[in-house]
């Protein structure tokens, strides 16, 4: 056997070892994994509290990258600012690209950057509201991180959950992604003014959604052209 | 801001019994007056959670796992170790902060060594250099 060939097989018994150990500290993950996600709905319950207390509502909007989620934001800002005092707080991995689309719809906006962290959490949304004074809003809203898996282990302690796909995605993107669905209170289907060129079956995704979750609005929105963006405001229920 | 954070150190570098009311006005006038935009471009690190507004001078060194913000001015040449959490806090240049450590509503003094590990530090000035717990109790200034 080639002195090559040794060492390759002495690393992967290395590597075997390592898992073991892994194996031994498992429970420890696993109650971490809870408490972490234990301690996030205690916090997500006290930031709903608050913000009822308060007068404000809040929804929280996720969504695939590109799904449309700060175009819906844009056209809602537009239409809700000379009515309601609101804020936006923007997740992304970097730069405030959405917070200054936003802005520019008359909403205050509070940009977080969440380096390495796929979604955002309840920590980080209280750090922005007991650093913010309350009396200046009467709307918050919350556009998560661009991704469809990850902000279903976090609540945010928002009143209500939009979830955001395009036709563009497929119509198997709400049956591959079914827990931000059952835990949503709206789905948003945008780029409904490029059905006719991709011919993508919206009734699937709409029986999906309602399969998921039989109490879920479904809105087929195109922020581009603002169809039925007020049919999603009302479903809102401010 | 270069302005007003001289103000602040003067203050922070004479530090008398009755300076808690003037060190609380001070922090709270910086951080909503001057810092209301963030600037984060130019660390040196890893991938650090921030929440807007931060400012960070030039040559900030940042570990892994850090969040900062909101309102927080970091200066020249700090370095903030890993897990570290930073909130409504001045940390002026050359410092030091260290492994997980927390701070929220404090002023780190120019050249401060915060050389220990796990410690929730709120509502204080820190000036010195200090290598366990027990130091930072010691040079520990509360003003709230």
């Amino acid at each position: 056997m080639s002195e090559k060939r040794k060492q390759e097989i002495q690393r992967i018994k290395e590597l075997e070892s390592i898992n073991l150990a892994r194996d031994e500290i498992r429970d420890l993950v696993i109650d971490t994994k809870k408490e972490v996600e234990k301690d996030n709905d205690l916090l997500a319950a006290q930031i709903n509290d608050e913000l009822n207390k308060r007068g404000i509502k809040s929804i929280d909007i996720v969504g695939a990258i590109g799904a449309g989620k700060t175009a819906i934001l844009e056209k809602i800002t537009e239409k809700l600012s000379k009515k309601y005092r609101i804020l936006v707080i923007c997740g992304d991995i970097t730069t405030r690209v959405d917070a200054d689309r936003i802005e520019k719809h008359n909403a205050e906006t509070v940009q977080i950057n969440t380096g390495r962290e796929c979604a955002l959490n309840a920590y980080h949304i209280n750090q922005v509201i007991k650093n913010k004074d309350l009396f200046d809003f009467d709307l918050i809203f919350v556009e998560n991180v661009g991704n469809l898996i990850c902000p279903s282990d976090f609540k945010l302690g928002t009143d209500k959950r939009i979830t955001v796909v395009s036709i563009t995605e497929g119509e198997w993107v709400i049956e591959k992604h079914p827990m931000l669905f059952k835990m949503s209170d709206i789905a948003v289907i945008n780029k409904i003014d490029l059905l006719e060129r991709l011919g993508t079956n919206i009734d699937k995704m709409i029986k999906d959604a309602c399969g998921f979750n039989p109490d879920i609005k479904v809105i087929t929105t195109s922020a581009k052209t603002g169809e039925n963006i007020d049919t999603l405001i009302e479903a809102l229920e401010l | 801001m270069e302005k007003e954070l001289k103000k602040i150190e003067k203050v922070i570098s004479n530090l008398e019994l009755n300076s808690q009311a003037q060190i609380q006005e001070l922090l709270k006038n910086f951080l909503k007056t001057h810092l209301k935009k963030s600037k984060i471009d130019n660390f040196i690190g890893d991938y650090p959670t921030f929440i807007e507004p931060v400012y960070l001078n030039v040559n900030v060194k940042i570990g892994d796992d850090v969040l900062l913000g909101p309102n927080v001015y970091i200066g020249k040449n700090t370095e903030i170790k890993n897990y570290v959490e930073i909130s409504n806090s001045i940390i002026f240049d050359n410092a030091l902060i260290g492994e997980n450590v927390k701070l929220n509503n404090c002023i780190i003094g120019k050249n401060t060594l915060l050389n220990c590990e796990n410690i929730n530090i709120d509502n204080c000035v820190l000036v010195g250099n200090v290598k366990t717990k027990e130091d930072v109790y010691r040079i520990m200034y509360k003003f709230k």
